[in-house]
């Protein structure tokens, strides 16, 4: 066990411990905040960096948390899929905190800053939980912390519209955490195991003999994971909470959060339930139908919004169902389109939200027929968001274009059609709602605070041209991060 | 036939492209700098794509692979017969139009967002022509539809944005059909390159739908029924010189297209055998009558050049679906002489629009005694157009109703017939108004309406010219493009 090893551990831990530290900074040391949860997701995002380069060069490994062994103690599987995931959760996460060193003072009531830290390492940090561990209750354990943490910084605004978003989010999300307490008691009670290496041992002789308790589990499982996901129709929570949060917080929740659960049932479904499993359940099939009506009714919805944060909020609603699209297609092209979805849409999605963000704090404008010649008085942003748009469509030599392909072509090498047509139809309804708002911001003269925009800091700005630069570099070499994207749906898929 | 790796075809598409950057910063010091530069890098454009010449000529092929963007998705370029022919004409369009620019432009706002635009608008256009596998070409035709959108809005009244906003919905339509395509010719054939051996040759119903697609997306540019209604919208509310090049080259990218499916992913054998070329003999049918039928009830009078296209472009489908050597000659031919008759058309009634303001067909009496130059090469274009000997689209047609023949089609020929009616029908009318009609506002005392400035009448000349000089002269540099591309297409060589 080498030093890399360790990393795995210490790129969850020491953004939970910077949380708890927040808090006493902000009492004694206000300036130290920043500079430590910065430092603190830039340390988890080398850590997941350096994890990536040893399991690309050396694969997959496993990390007992103390030495002991996996029956008793927690057990890390840092294989490429943990790896993609927590290399884009810290990565973009750490963007979006740069991003909100400035615009969060703005935002929120002063003194707030440290607990919002707090909450957002808390929340990074289960992420990457998430995608690491291979213990099923451990996952239940970061789970919940992550919806408690993802409350808290929706409601951290203390408005009456953030409290009720919270609020609904807290009870859909208490629901969800509960259906997964059940599936998980249910896989334990019949494997008598937590981890997930045992569970998937144990499963094929359980199956057997209690077929109905598996299948309950897998029906709880994808309800509890589809509220957290906001897989339509049980998306109603999410675009309230997204469109309300501090715009930070949305790009974070949108951006990384929803994505985190969809990796964990993907984890779940391939890793550990027997691949039997699909031919004796519709489970698949009902994902796939129940992704294509998000696509097709978050697009919709979408359409008719009028706050900026709103529509996008609906996006990610149909953008999700092209990630679970992408993982209920068994196909190894579909599956590396859906997890190289979860990277390319977490860079859009957090670089639209940021743009529109920015357009806020800066003119206070939301109504997205307000923003007419937002491009002559913002440049900055609205390229970014222009970029974001473009991807969204799937416009090629964009990122959004790379994960389209994919899927795509998963869809018709996995004889299925329908579900290439589903996209492109989204990619077309992406247009009519995005199109639009490019179109008034650079044609057209501003008018009342759109036209004088207070002046965009530096640390707002510089989140967005990386996040631009992003998206055109992994449209133009998707190569870097296609081969762990790739590995990752092998690997998943067994080839 | 040889085959060569150059780099000269990345240098044509990407020396506009990083001109466009210069001219971008540029313009913000000096405006006439920004002007000649503009026409200074069409002009070199011109001449890069030019000094190919003898190397095609002699049966080469030039090649040059850039680099892989994903797993047999490459952007490359390749350069035969057929991408030299049109990346010429286009090149020498282009050339003449931003000259033509020059003095159009002046009085309008907004010219340090024309002058980029055009350039990469060219750059892009160079990417279509020269790209050596669909996916490349995908890439810059999404490019060129999207950045063409500015040069339709230009205006930015309520009109041309309303003609913008249906631009764009049918080019994201588009641009998704071509995307469909292009995957199950990768699905199908597990590549998209153009170089190769046919990558479609059984018919299957994934490949039908591929078929469908392709058509979609480029019959969409192409302004093929009925996915036209963008066109007659789009085209007359853009300033005419972006008009003569929307009309005049970038509809042509639809067809291009269209011809690199039919022979490059497909087999034209199989899609006979298949009978799917019926479907777009039908279509081009309908396009040419209803393009040309619609044209006479418009009184706008780039409206009513906007719908010639249509039915124009429609001979060019028609062409396409015949399959026979002469139609296909007759096919390229007629995208060179559309290109030529439809560019002075604009460009005249561009010259027309300043000096007088009037874009009303019946405002126009009288024009010719004032404007005769200009009016006088509107009416070789417009008598081109009706396909009266010895003018280019006379021999075009000619060209086309003899493949229709040989393939033993004779009411093709019909077709063709009754859409030139037709064409007389929208065209002379103007030409006679413009020299007997009376003049209009004189009574008024308005001021004496003179020719429009040298810059502008050059181009127009030189194009005028064309469209006599091509259908005049029996060997011509176009007529031998076409015919050798034609051969080069059907024979798969030289």
């Amino acid at each position: 066990m080498n030093a890399t090893h360790h990393l795995s551990a210490l790129a969850i831990v020491l953004p939970l411990v910077c949380a708890f530290l927040m808090p006493l900074f902000d009492r004694w040391r206000r300036g130290w905040c920043t500079p430590a949860a910065l430092g603190a997701l830039g340390f988890s995002f080398a850590a997941s960096a350096a994890m990536a380069w040893q399991v690309m060069t050396a694969g997959p490994f496993y990390y007992r948390m103390g030495n002991w062994p996996p029956p008793w103690g927690i057990e890390l599987y840092v294989d490429y899929l943990a790896v993609f995931t927590a290399l884009t959760m810290t990565g973009v996460s750490l963007v979006i905190l740069v991003y909100a060193t400035k615009d969060l003072l703005h935002e929120l009531k002063p003194g707030l800053l440290g607990w919002y830290y707090t909450l957002y390492l808390l929340l990074i940090a289960s992420m990457v939980g998430m995608a690491l561990t291979n213990d099923i209750f451990n996952l239940f354990v970061f789970v919940e912390i992550c919806a408690i943490a993802a409350c808290g910084i929706i409601s951290i605004k203390a408005t009456k519209e953030c409290l009720e978003a919270a609020f609904k989010y807290l009870v859909l999300s208490a629901l969800g955490s509960g259906c997964l307490l059940l599936a998980i008691a249910l896989l334990y009670m019949v494997t008598g195991h937590l981890n997930f290496t045992f569970i998937s041992q144990a499963l094929p002789e359980a199956m057997r003999l209690y077929p109905n308790n598996i299948l309950a589990a897998l029906a709880l499982l994808l309800v509890g994971m589809g509220v957290k996901a906001a897989l339509f129709p049980l998306h109603v929570w999410l675009p309230d909470a997204h469109s309300s949060a501090p715009s930070p917080s949305s790009a974070v929740l949108s951006g990384l959060v929803i994505k985190i659960y969809a990796v964990a049932l993907l984890k779940l479904l391939y890793q550990v339930f027997p691949p039997g499993i699909f031919e004796a359940t519709p489970v698949l099939t009902i994902l796939l139908w129940m992704s294509t009506m998000a696509i097709i009714a978050g697009s919709m919805f979408a359409i008719v919004q009028e706050d900026i944060k709103k529509m996008l909020a609906y996006s990610s609603v149909a953008q999700i169902g092209y990630v679970f699209m992408g993982f209920a297609i068994v196909d190894p092209s579909a599956l590396t389109g859906g997890i190289l979805h979860v990277f390319n849409h977490a860079m859009m999605k957090a670089m639209l939200f940021l743009a529109a963000g920015a357009f806020i704090y800066c003119t206070g404008v939301r109504r997205l027929s307000d923003l007419k010649g937002i491009g002559h008085t913002m440049p900055i942003p609205a390229a970014a968001f222009t970029i974001g748009a473009l991807a969204m469509v799937g416009i090629p030599l964009t990122n959004g274009f790379i994960s389209k392909w994919y899927l795509v072509l998963g869809a018709l090498h996995g004889g299925q059609p329908v579900f290439a047509s589903v996209i492109l139809l989204s990619s077309l309804l992406n247009g009519v709602y995005y199109l639009p708002i490019i179109v008034n911001a650079f044609f057209g003269e501003p008018q009342g605070r759109v036209a004088e925009p207070r002046p965009l800091p530096r640390q707002m700005q510089v989140p967005l041209v990386v996040l631009g630069v992003g998206c055109l570099l992994f449209g133009l070499f998707p190569s870097l991060i296609l081969g762990l994207a790739s590995r990752a749906s092998q690997a998943l898929l067994g080839l | 036939m040889g085959m060569a790796t150059s780099f000269l075809p990345v240098w044509i598409v990407m020396f506009p492209m990083v001109m466009t950057l210069v001219i971008y910063y540029v313009e913000q010091h000096n405006e006439r700098m920004r002007n000649a530069l503009a026409v200074a890098t069409s002009v070199v454009t011109f001449l890069s794509v030019l000094s190919l010449y003898p190397y095609i000529m002699a049966g080469n092929i030039v090649e040059y692979s850039m680099f892989q963007l994903l797993p047999n998705l490459e952007i490359s370029f390749r350069v035969d017969i057929l991408s030299f022919s049109l990346a010429l004409l286009s090149s020498f369009v282009w050339m003449l139009v931003s000259i033509y620019s020059i003095d159009y432009m002046c009085k309008e706002h907004g010219c340090n967002r024309y002058y980029p635009v055009l350039i990469i608008t060219l750059a892009s256009c160079m990417g279509i022509f020269l790209a050596g596998d669909l996916f490349t070409l995908f890439v810059f035709f999404e490019l060129m539809s999207l950045i063409s959108y500015v040069l339709v809005v230009h205006e930015e009244s309520l009109e041309a944005l309303r003609a913008g906003y249906k631009y764009l919905i049918m080019t994201i339509i588009g641009g998704l059909a071509l995307f469909f395509g292009i995957i199950i010719t990768f699905e199908l054939g597990g590549s998209v390159s153009l170089g190769g051996p046919a990558l479609i040759t059984v018919p299957s119903s994934l490949a039908f739908f591929a078929f469908i697609s392709f058509l979609i997306g480029f019959g969409m540019k192409a302004g093929m029924f009925p996915l036209h209604v963008w066109l007659p919208d789009a085209h007359p509310v853009a300033p005419s010189p972006a008009s003569a090049l929307l009309s005049g080259i970038m509809l042509k990218t639809g067809a291009y297209g269209l011809l690199r499916v039919i022979f490059h992913i497909f087999t034209p054998g199989m899609l006979q055998d298949a009978g799917w070329m019926i479907i777009l003999a039908v279509v081009a049918i309908i396009t040419i009558l209803l393009g040309s039928a619609v044209a006479i009830t418009q009184d706008d009078l780039k409206r009513r050049l906007a719908y010639s296209s249509v039915g124009q472009m429609g001979y060019i489908l028609l062409g396409m679906s015949i399959l026979t050597e002469r139609a296909i000659i007759g096919n390229i031919f007629h995208i060179f002489s559309h290109a030529f008759m439809k560019s002075t058309l604009f460009l005249a009634a561009g010259a027309i629009i300043l000096k007088t303001g009037k874009r009303s067909i019946r405002e126009l009496g009288g024009i010719g005694r004032q404007m005769p130059f200009t009016m006088f090469a509107f009416t070789l274009a417009a008598l081109s157009m009706i396909g009266i000997p010895p003018l280019s689209g006379f021999l075009s047609k000619w060209t086309l109703s003899l493949g229709a023949m040989d393939a033993g089609l004779p009411y093709f020929v019909l077709v063709l017939l009754v859409s030139s009616l037709l064409n007389g029908l929208y065209y002379l009318p103007i030409i006679i108004a413009a020299f007997f009609g009376a003049e209009e506002g004189h009574e008024h005392g308005l001021v004496k309406i003179s020719e429009a400035p040298y810059k502008m009448l050059i181009p127009i000349a030189i194009l005028a010219v064309s469209c006599l000089l091509f259908g005049l002269l029996p060997t011509n540099l176009p007529f031998d493009l076409s015919r050798v591309a034609a051969d080069y297409l059907l024979r798969g060589g030289f």
